[in-house]
């Protein structure tokens, strides 16, 4: 019997090509990219999860009050693990690890290879103990028990050591000095969903004795530092009573420490970390995933019911041959199961295929020994499952309790069978995609907006080329070269590159004893015309700037510190100097723009020999190209002259207006994914309203046999036939603009400078829908109405 | 076998009753060959959906066999039906996704027939009807005289007591009609009692007795 089912499942699919490719194709694609988004979903959200004792391990953080400033410290003191583990009995063990950011250099010194590593870490010997970390070759107990071991993981182990076995050899770092530390371990690759990197690991012991750490490893008390700390309780309960010990380790240390100290389990990290655009994400993809299985399962769904008209006779004759309601519905049952089979095999094919461009797209990369994860399987068996049932569910409960005798008598076509249930759910498709080309349309608006947004200083053919300290002398030598080159207009430099960041100070507060944080930036005399910066209170005097202990800042400086509007002359202390204020340049943009303008004040110093006050080490070089430059062949001029002064480390540059937009790289790429999602549903939208368009010329083929016999046009025929669906496109534009403009708003409250959301948007995403289901329709409506009326009225 | 009392059915149209069969009482005996006459709408259909149990009525008593169909849960009446009657249509009504071998056999797998059973019994009816070459073709590749043949064919696998033919030749034309008649014929013979409804004396003709309907009632027997 079921053999029976299966056979005829098999034999409509075949019969039935366009129905089957619309039903199965549409299906499969929009499970495909369900499945891609469930992936990257779940990877997201399984972040660390990997690790044992997981639900026991916790992270460490604190906040400190600066002056009325809540300021989130992600890290702690040297000793701070340590002394928790001692204090408070619920914890079982705690470890400190602390990243190094900057390039560090290693050589093998048996062939002198070199190489520029990033994300060095180091950590505690009980590393592997506290984490489930594997190492392939070492002990996990001891490998970072001496100062100046080091574990690699296999590929770095390959790219430094070849074929050979490296553990005992050595390898010399540059950090600032040099080091030579010895390989005691090879560790797996750090899996993808790990927020630990672990591909080079030192022991933190070394720091003991390296003169770079040691600001990192003064302090003795529990307070803010230099290392993430992790702990692990007995009992994952008891994140209160050991947040209160912390905090009495704080006060113990310094008696007016305010600072709180929080736990986060370690798999919330990734999620809760870079501004929460990662749980923004996981959100809205999770919508869109359901969105796109829903809009196909209602095409499923909507296509079974259209064609119940054309099975209702099988149906009548298999009841007259003695079948059962029952039997029926286990067929429709048996034959959903087996469309929703094959679409997911199909499903599989299509999310192999598209899997190495959809991860490049939203910029991740996931093992793919992540796709054996029981979680993520057991996922997609449940979807499987419900998918099978709920596709089965309408067409085996409404087509098996058909009376047999009314469909054989072939009155069945009368009746308006799930028409309205189509219409509903046509309508509903047509919102999702009419809402989604609505908002895609915003989001590109906004982010056009953004990135054509006046900043306040001119970022257009302007290269920032980041100068290490390995270049020493040779800068200024360096940037004479590079302003000689033809082709460039104008060099300044500064101490930090724009829009990573600004480092703070804390200024005295006129009106009371606290401190202001106060972001500063060291420039050069050149800056501030090189890139078009405008002055509010220019200098009096050319020179003034470049004078001892004096200021520029900028007008939201101001206020922050409750100056006089006109601030000339007046005094700002950093620590133990005075500043006076010689200049003021109107707001412009040094970080996000989707922030309010900061304070900054601005040092200028004194001579093109780029020399900081305030301890800067490093430096950033601005080179304004001419309009009209060849830009690729300079940047290879100045490459050339970079290695020749700089030969450890890599030459990087970056254009000041990519870095710009790279500030809402997220937005960017929320855009290029949604885009890709809008162009699969209304894909989906279209398939559907196919299928529909099909099947309901098929049902009224009498109705319009017997109008042009009475004389109607093939025109007239075309318009009857396209106008009930056109009439359900704008209910969806109706229904589908309000919600959209409701959510694109709430959206855009999220940025400082925002699009206005304007009428055309909406005409445009009205106009183009109509445009898609009119050409989707057009197609069935022209052929049915230029058939031969003599065959629709035929009968049997 | 069937014994029809006072069957009235009517539908309501503007408020008053249009009767679909009119006080229609009618025996049948075992092993008759009957053929119903009458003009379209004078309810040669309706008398054998009732008959066949697929259609109710509203006033009047049925017995097959005895039993009191007008006392008879939908389920039971669907059973007795299902072991007892088979039906043959105008339109032959094979399931176009089925082939010929399996169209036939459909009824069996209802049953739960066993499967070497089911071969044996679909290969003799193959053979009787002389269309075992036809057994893998689907009903579209056939004439309509070899698909009334294979709708009668389906009927008969059941070894129904009781076949009920609606317009069975209606589709075909007359040296198709003349031999579907002359099966009918053989198949009472062998003790198949038969019911058909007819537009045509020729084929009435070959009925044991002739009823002619007039709005629902006997108008002569």
């Amino acid at each position: 019997m079921i053999r029976n089912y299966i056979k005829i499942a098999f034999r409509n699919l075949n019969r039935n090509k366009l129905y089957s490719t619309i039903n199965i194709g549409g299906f499969a694609l929009g499970l495909s990219a369900c499945i891609l988004i469930m992936f990257y979903v779940t990877h997201e959200k399984s972040y660390d999860t990997f690790h044992e004792d997981s639900k026991r391990i916790f992270n460490v953080f604190a906040k400190t009050n600066i002056s009325g400033d809540v300021i989130r410290m992600n890290s702690l003191s040297s000793v701070a693990a340590k002394m928790i583990e001692d204090k408070d009995p619920n914890v079982s063990s705690a470890i400190k690890i602390k990243t190094e950011y900057n390039p560090v250099i290693i050589k093998n010194p048996e062939n002198q290879s070199q190489f520029s590593e990033t994300d060095l870490v180091y950590t505690d010997s009980n590393f592997f103990n506290f984490f489930s970390f594997k190492l392939i070759n070492g002990n996990p107990e001891t490998a970072l028990e001496r100062p100046y071991s080091i574990i690699l993981s296999e590929n770095l182990a390959k790219k430094y050591f070849g074929e050979t076995n490296p553990i005992g050899r050595n390898l010399s770092l540059r950090i600032d000095s040099t080091y030579t530390f010895t390989v005691t371990g090879i560790s797996e690759e750090t899996p993808s969903n790990s927020s630990i990197k672990t591909d080079l690991i030192v022991s933190a012991s070394s720091l003991n004795t390296m003169k770079e750490a040691f600001y990192d490893m003064r302090s003795q008390i529990f307070q803010g530092g230099s290392f993430q700390t992790f702990v692990k309780l007995k009992d994952p309960e008891k994140v209160a009573p050991v947040q209160r010990s912390m905090n009495a380790l704080a006060v113990q240390g310094h008696e007016e420490s305010t600072d709180e100290y929080f736990l986060t389990n370690i798999t919330d990290i990734h999620l809760l970390s870079r501004e929460s655009t990662n749980v923004k994400y996981v959100k809205i993809f999770s919508l869109v995933a359901l969105l796109i299985l829903l809009l196909a399962l209602i095409n499923y769904i909507s296509l079974s019911t259209a064609r119940a008209g054309t099975r209702a006779k099988e149906i009548g004759v298999r009841k007259m041959n003695g079948a059962s309601q029952r039997s029926v519905a286990v067929q429709f049952f048996l034959e959903s199961a087996v469309y929703v089979f094959i679409s997911f095999l199909l499903a599989i094919l299509f999310t192999i295929l598209l899997k190495p461009w959809f991860f490049s797209l939203v910029g991740i990369q996931i093992d793919s020994s992540f796709f054996f994860d029981p979680g993520f399987i057991s996922t997609m068996v449940g979807i499987l499952v419900l998918t099978i049932f709920i596709a089965g569910l309408y067409p085996a409960i409404i087509l098996s309790s058909y009376q047999p005798i009314e469909t054989l008598k072939g009155n069945f076509g009368n009746r308006k069978n799930g028409a309205q249930l189509r219409q509903v759910f046509t309508i509903f498709q047509f919102v999702v995609a009419v809402g989604l080309i609505i908002s895609g349309i915003v989001i590109h608006q906004q982010i056009n907006h953004l990135r054509t947004l006046d900043t306040g200083l001119s970022r257009t053919d302007v290269l920032m080329v980041p100068l290490q300290n390995t270049m020493d002398n040779s800068q200024s030598v360096f940037r004479e070269e590079v302003e000689n080159l033809p082709g460039v207009r104008k060099i300044a430099a500064a101490s930090l590159p724009m829009y990573g960041g600004t480092n703070m100070y804390f200024v005295d507060d006129k009106n009371s004893d606290g401190q202001i944080p106060l972001p500063i930036l060291a420039t050069d005399h050149e800056f501030i015309d090189a890139l078009d910066i405008e002055w509010s209170i220019p200098l009096q005097d050319e020179n003034i700037a470049t004078k001892k202990n004096s200021v520029i800042i900028n007008e939201a400086t101001i206020n922050k510190l409750h100056l006089n509007p006109n601030p000339i002359g007046e005094i700002i202390v950093f620590g133990n100097s005075q500043y006076e204020v010689v200049g003021v340049v109107k707001d412009f943009y040094y970080d996000s723009p989707n922030n309010e303008i900061g304070a900054l004040a601005m040092f200028v110093s004194p001579s093109k020999e780029f020399s900081m006050d305030f301890g800067e080490k490093s430096s950033c070089l601005f080179i304004k190209f001419r309009a009209n430059a060849n830009v690729s062949s300079i940047i290879k001029d100045i490459e050339g002259l970079y290695k020749k002064y700089d030969t450890e480390n890599a030459f990087e540059y970056q254009f000041m207006d990519e870095a710009f937009d790279a500030l809402f790289r997220s937005e960017m790429r929320l855009a290029k994914v949604l885009n890709v999602f809008i162009g699969l549903i209304v894909l989906i939208s279209g398939m559907g309203l196919f299928g529909y368009a099909t099947f309901s010329a098929q049902e009224r083929k009498k109705e319009i046999g017997v109008r042009k016999v009475l004389g109607a046009k093939v025109t007239q025929i075309t318009y009857l036939l396209s106008v009930d669906f056109l009439k359900l496109v704008m209910v969806a534009i109706l229904i589908a603009s309000p919600i959209a403009w409701y959510v694109m708003q709430q959206w855009l409250q999220g940025f400082e400078n925002r699009t206005v959301l304007e009428w055309w948007i909406f005409a445009f995403a009205g106009t183009g829908s109509i445009l898609i289901a009119l050409a989707t329709i057009s197609y069935q409506s022209v052929k049915a109405a230029v058939a031969n009326p003599v065959k629709s009225l035929r009968t049997e | 076998m069937i014994q029809l009392d006072h069957i009235y059915k009517w539908v309501k149209s503007g408020g008053r009753r249009v009767f679909l069969l009119n006080d229609l009482s009618l025996h049948i005996e075992k092993g008759e060959f009957l053929s119903i006459m009458g003009t379209s709408g004078s309810g040669k259909s309706t008398l054998l959906n009732v008959v066949a149990m697929l259609d109710g009525f509203d006033e009047g008593e049925y017995y097959f066999e005895g039993e009191a169909i007008h006392d008879l849960k939908a389920k039971k009446r669907t059973s007795i039906f299902n072991e007892n009657i088979g039906f043959i249509f105008q339109a032959y009504h094979l399931l176009d996704e089925l082939t010929v071998y399996e169209n036939i056999e459909t009824p069996l797998l209802y049953k739960k027939v066993k499967s070497s059973e089911r071969k044996a019994l679909v290969a003799d009816i193959l053979d009787k009807f002389n269309i075992v070459g036809k057994k893998d073709l689907f009903p579209h590749q056939l004439s309509g005289g070899q698909q009334q043949l294979v709708g009668i064919a389906r009927a008969l696998i059941i070894k129904p007591k009781l076949i009920l033919a609606d317009e069975p030749t209606g589709n075909l034309n007359s040296t198709q009609s003349d031999e579907i008649m002359k099966l009918f014929k053989e198949l009472n013979e062998e003790g198949v009692t038969i019911i058909q409804a007819t537009h045509s004396e020729n084929n009435a003709a070959y009925g044991s007795r002739t009823i002619k309907l007039l709005d629902g009632s006997i108008s002569k027997n």
